[in-house]
């Protein structure tokens, strides 16, 4: 007699790279405490500026080019707007990762996208270092490509961040900028409605669509949200 | 921004290799995005001494040239060498912009070094032919010792850092990590005439809080002409194209000193008066790139006794240019605003290279010296006399002294660093110190707190020095809903279901042919195409337009969880669609509800199934696609703790293989194997045959006595690619052929003939 295997059921489907990512550093970040929390990826323009020390008379706005909604709202350019949602309804010490879809309004090609992923964390407490911040980014980076890896730190600037670094690490023997990370501005903590003086903390946000496309080798970053499946069965 | 290595040496002696300049840069904080060497010390002139065919190649000669020092033969192709011509010659070491070269042998003729075009050495774009080089220069000697070149760095300025938009202000930072100062020379005036300036001008500013600070002089018997070969050719190496001498000299302090200036033509200027005020609503002006420019009242502009003659801080007007007859110019320096510079750039939608750096802040203690430095420049170059004395409206601004922190900024940066050493620092970067205050440099807008201080300090001192210091153990986080949505992500995946991510924007074509209401949806105000018209309100758009997109695979089975926008509310969903000839959507559904703990009689879940014409619409030619989509914000919502929620594991052993622009070539194949064979194992061995195989899809399985006991049918579609070249049978045929015999061997297994 003839059985039907249900071939449907017998053959894996297959997890988003950038799911995968994600989840590889969630469980890294999660062993050094950090919660996941993710916040609104429309928001207003407050949060993801303003609050965020990016006055619209400020240059530092033009850092990305903003989708605008037509109520007045934005398409967030950051995860960052995560650390005011969360710091307004806890009270320090925390430790949170928001990953999430963030957006820029430009024309894409094969390494710019409208909408990208981030994995953003941040470490709010009394009396948090630069040093913790390089205990965790260089913890991080050794969980993801092995014990041999190698951080920098370079001085850059975010507004939300001072002092604010750039990030490389050392990636099949080349150094590549990562993420942007800094102690953050005391603006934004009070921003979260806490005390500046009595309360420091650190953040990093890192492009995940990035990540992926080098570990995969990965040259166009549109294959990434295509749907074709040719690409997508290969994870 | 790109910066001229012999530029910044202008401003401190000491000679610095290109190596050092860069990590400078780079551990300041000033990021290098691209480096353009000077003429490697390795490319010599050498002399051809005689030309014969290469024998294997139509195309190519062998060169004989003399080095001064020996004799050597170089393969090349160019048609524009004549025996007794000088050429520059790269010897095997030297490092151009397109790599490095090394001895070669080129169709079988040893070739050592290379002969150069100019684009070759980064002079130019000019790839016509070998650069044929001047009859005076010496044989032997390294060519940059004849050409002027010069190593340029472009570097990307953070909004913060206005004060580096300029070669002055690289040359503080590189000084300052060299443990030194950067050194303006004095400037004394020549050519000064009797006159004084305040004859021929009268300078009135209306609105100081939009112009703290306005400076002029005036230079009198200029001849506008082109300016000097050095001048022209600083301005070129940075981009900026020269026009005159006059308006040359204001580019040049720009780049020089990074202050934006402007030159009036005084005999243009009604009533030879000049007055800094608020534009009125109804006027205008044409700026000098020839366009009206509607002005309105929150607009600071230069106006004469009766109009507009330039938009302040941002383009001069047409009606007061510096042209081929100015005889008197008026130089402006002055300090703007820069809020109201930088909203009037934006309602202008003009921003130019001095609004630019006025938004970012300039130097409001160096006024003086950018105007005398400009005023001597371009009476040298354009035989001008400058009159005397400066108008000056205004006095740069008291800013706050910064308290040093000196205890806070070590325990920040967890640095042994004496109050001494930090001083030092500050001092090294222009900061004036005393009684542990500091009053920041006149040229810095970023320095506002100790934390900014810290920085200097840090950045300098070398982060490098930072150590680590291991985060405090705290109890494990709580697993949030993040962990329950990639558990449903698990779930379907060993289902079958592929995960994709879309856009979450929709166009007016997507709402038509998904028949939305557009009212319901959120509305992209700015979108830069139509495809970012709106935001989904929900996921199954985009799942139906991936459908539609892979007509290749015989069944499909996709989902995606993302997020979903309605007027007044985001939400997270989960949807997933399966198409092919039959479905299994029924049974992953009760499994997905029974995880989410909705009861299947549940009405609000449903499963579509799209008639024909539906699927017409999506371009969709599969006959059955059945699609189901579930709002999970409710089911998040109630601050559940997902405490036991293991996730699978990222397999890393996975190789991705490029995408292809060539065609693929499919194959059919059929195995009869025994009942047991796990038919992804076979799969992964056809994989492992060939790097060109990309695809092997299992089609068919189907397990009867009639194959023999315990056995089963088993089939798969392989589809064959390059990513470099289309392939042709025999190749395939060579794979294919492989595939069979490896497969037979392995699991004993038979092919089925179709």
């Amino acid at each position: 007699m003839a059985t039907n295997l249900k071939k449907n059921q017998m053959i894996q489907g297959n997890l988003h790279p950038i799911s995968s990512l994600i989840r590889e550093a969630v469980k890294a970040f999660e062993s050094l405490g950090f919660k996941v929390f993710e916040g609104p990826e429309v928001d207003s323009e407050w949060y993801n500026f303003d609050a965020l020390n990016m006055r619209s008379d400020h240059p530092a706005r033009d850092m990305q080019d903003t989708f605008w909604l037509t109520d007045g709202r934005v398409l967030r350019t950051q995860t960052s707007n995560g650390q005011i949602h969360f710091g307004k309804n806890h009270k320090p010490p925390f430790r949170i990762l928001s990953p999430g879809q963030v957006y820029r309004n430009e024309s894409t090609d094969f390494k710019h996208e409208a909408a990208i992923f981030q994995l953003e964390g941040l470490y709010v407490d009394t009396d948090v270092k630069v040093g913790h911040l390089f205990y965790t980014l260089d913890f991080f980076f050794k969980k993801m490509y092995g014990p041999e890896t190698k951080v920098k730190f370079r001085p850059s600037f975010f507004p939300f961040v001072e002092p604010g670094f750039e990030v490389s690490a050392k990636f099949n023997g080349k150094w590549l900028e990562l993420l942007g990370a800094g102690m953050v501005h005391p603006k934004v903590i009070k921003n979260m409605g806490l005390d500046p003086i009595k309360y420091s903390g650190f953040a990093f946000g890192m492009g995940v669509d990035r990540l992926v496309m080098l570990k995969y080798g990965i040259e166009d970053i549109r294959l990434l949200r295509s749907g074709d499946l040719r690409f997508l069965k290969q994870f | 921004m790109k910066i001229l290595k012999s530029w910044l040496q202008d401003y401190f002696s000491d000679n610095i290799s290109d190596q050092r300049l860069i990590d400078i840069l780079m551990s300041s904080g000033l990021e290098v995005e691209d480096f353009v060497s000077g003429i490697d010390e390795n490319v010599i002139v050498a002399k051809i001494i005689k030309i014969v065919k290469h024998p294997n190649a139509d195309k190519l000669q062998i060169v004989s040239v003399d080095t001064g020092k020996e004799k050597l033969k170089i393969v090349c192709g160019a048609g524009n060498i004549e025996v007794g011509q000088l050429v520059p010659l790269a010897m095997p070491g030297a490092k151009l912009p397109t790599g490095e070269i090394s001895q070669a042998t080129i169709r079988g003729v040893e070739s050592f070094g290379m002969l150069c075009a100019e684009d070759e050495l980064g002079i130019s774009n000019d790839h016509s032919g070998i650069f044929i080089l001047s009859s005076e220069y010496k044989t032997g000697k390294p060519l940059n010792q004849y050409l002027n070149s010069d190593t340029i760095v472009e570097l990307d300025i953070t909004a913060n850092r206005g004060d580096c938009l300029s070669h002055i202000g690289v040359a503080r930072e590189i000084a300052a990590f060299e443990n030194s100062f950067a050194r303006k020379e004095p400037i004394s005036l020549s050519k000064i005439d009797s006159k004084h300036c305040s004859e021929e001008i009268d300078i009135n500013v209306k609105n100081p809080e939009f112009c703290p600070q306005y400076l002029a002089r005036v230079i009198d018997n200029v001849k506008i002409g082109p300016s000097p070969k050095w001048l022209q050719d600083r301005l070129i190496a940075c981009g900026a194209k020269p026009i005159n001498n006059v308006v040359d000299v204001t580019n040049y302090i720009l780049l020089d000193l990074g202050h934006p200036m402007h030159a009036f033509d005084l005999q243009k200027i009604s009533g030879q008066k000049i007055i800094v005020r608020n534009a009125k609503r109804t006027e205008d002006i044409v700026t000098l790139d020839g366009e009206i420019r509607n002005l309105n009242s929150k607009m600071l502009i230069i106006s004469d006794e009766k109009e507009p003659i330039a938009v302040a801080g941002i383009m001069g007007g047409k009606n007061s240019e510096v042209d081929e007859n100015t005889k008197t110019i008026v130089l402006e320096a002055a300090e703007f605003d820069p809020k109201n510079i930088r909203a009037t750039a934006k309602d202008l939608k003009l921003s130019t290279e001095a609004s630019y750096r006025f938004e970012r802040g300039i130097d409001s203690g160096g006024i003086e010296y950018v105007i005398n430095k400009a005023a001597n420049l371009i009476a040298k170059v354009s035989g001008g006399r400058i009159l005397q004395g400066i108008i000056q409206v205004g006095e740069k601004s008291k800013r706050e002294d910064i308290k040093i922190e000196y205890d806070k900024i070590r325990c920040q940066l967890g640095l042994e660093i004496s109050n001494e050493e930090v001083n030092h620092i500050l001092r090294l970067l222009g900061f004036v110190v005393n009684d542990n205050f500091a009053t920041v440099p006149t040229w810095r807008h970023d320095i506002s707190i100790w934390q900014d201080l810290s920085e200097e300090v840090g950045r300098v001192f070398g982060y490098d020095k930072i150590i680590s210091i291991q985060l405090q153990k705290t109890a494990s986080p709580k697993k949030s809903g993040y962990y329950f949505l990639e558990e449903l992500k698990d779930i379907l995946v060993k289902y079958g279901f592929s995960e994709t991510m879309n856009y979450p924007f929709l166009s007016e074509n997507d709402v038509a042919t998904a028949k939305l209401n557009n009212k319901n949806l959120l509305e992209i105000a700015n979108p830069k195409n139509e495809e970012n018209k709106y935001l989904r309100n929900s996921l199954i758009p985009g799942l139906l337009k991936n459908v539609a997109k892979n007509p290749s695979f015989d069944s499909i089975q996709i989902f995606e969880i993302g997020h979903t926008f309605q007027k007044t509310k985001e939400s997270i969903s989960l949807a997933f669609a399966s198409a092919g000839k039959s479905t299994n959507q029924q049974k992953v559904v009760d499994v997905i509800l029974s995880k989410l703990n909705i009861k299947s009689s549940d009405r609000t879940v449903t499963i579509t199934e799209y008639n024909r014409q539906e699927l017409e619409n999506f371009k969709i030619k599969k006959p059955l696609v059945c699609v189901c989509e579930i709002n999970l914000s409710k089911i998040l919502g109630n601050k559940k703790v997902y405490q036991n929620i293991k996730l699978n594991n990222a397999n890393k052993k996975i190789k991705y293989r490029g995408m292809s622009k060539f065609p693929a070539v499919t194959r059919d194949l059929a195995f009869i194997v025994d009942r047991k064979v796990n038919v992804e194992n076979l799969a992964n061995d056809i994989y492992c045959v060939s790097n060109l195989i990309n695809r092997v899809e299992l089609f068919d399985e189907f397990a009867s006595n009639k194959f023999g006991k315990d056995k089963k049918n088993i089939a798969y579609h392989i589809y064959l690619q390059s990513t470099e070249k289309t392939l042709n049978d025999p190749e395939a045929e060579k794979i294919i052929n492989k595939i069979i015999m490896n497969i037979e061997k392995k699991y004993l297994a038979k092919l089925r003939k179709a």
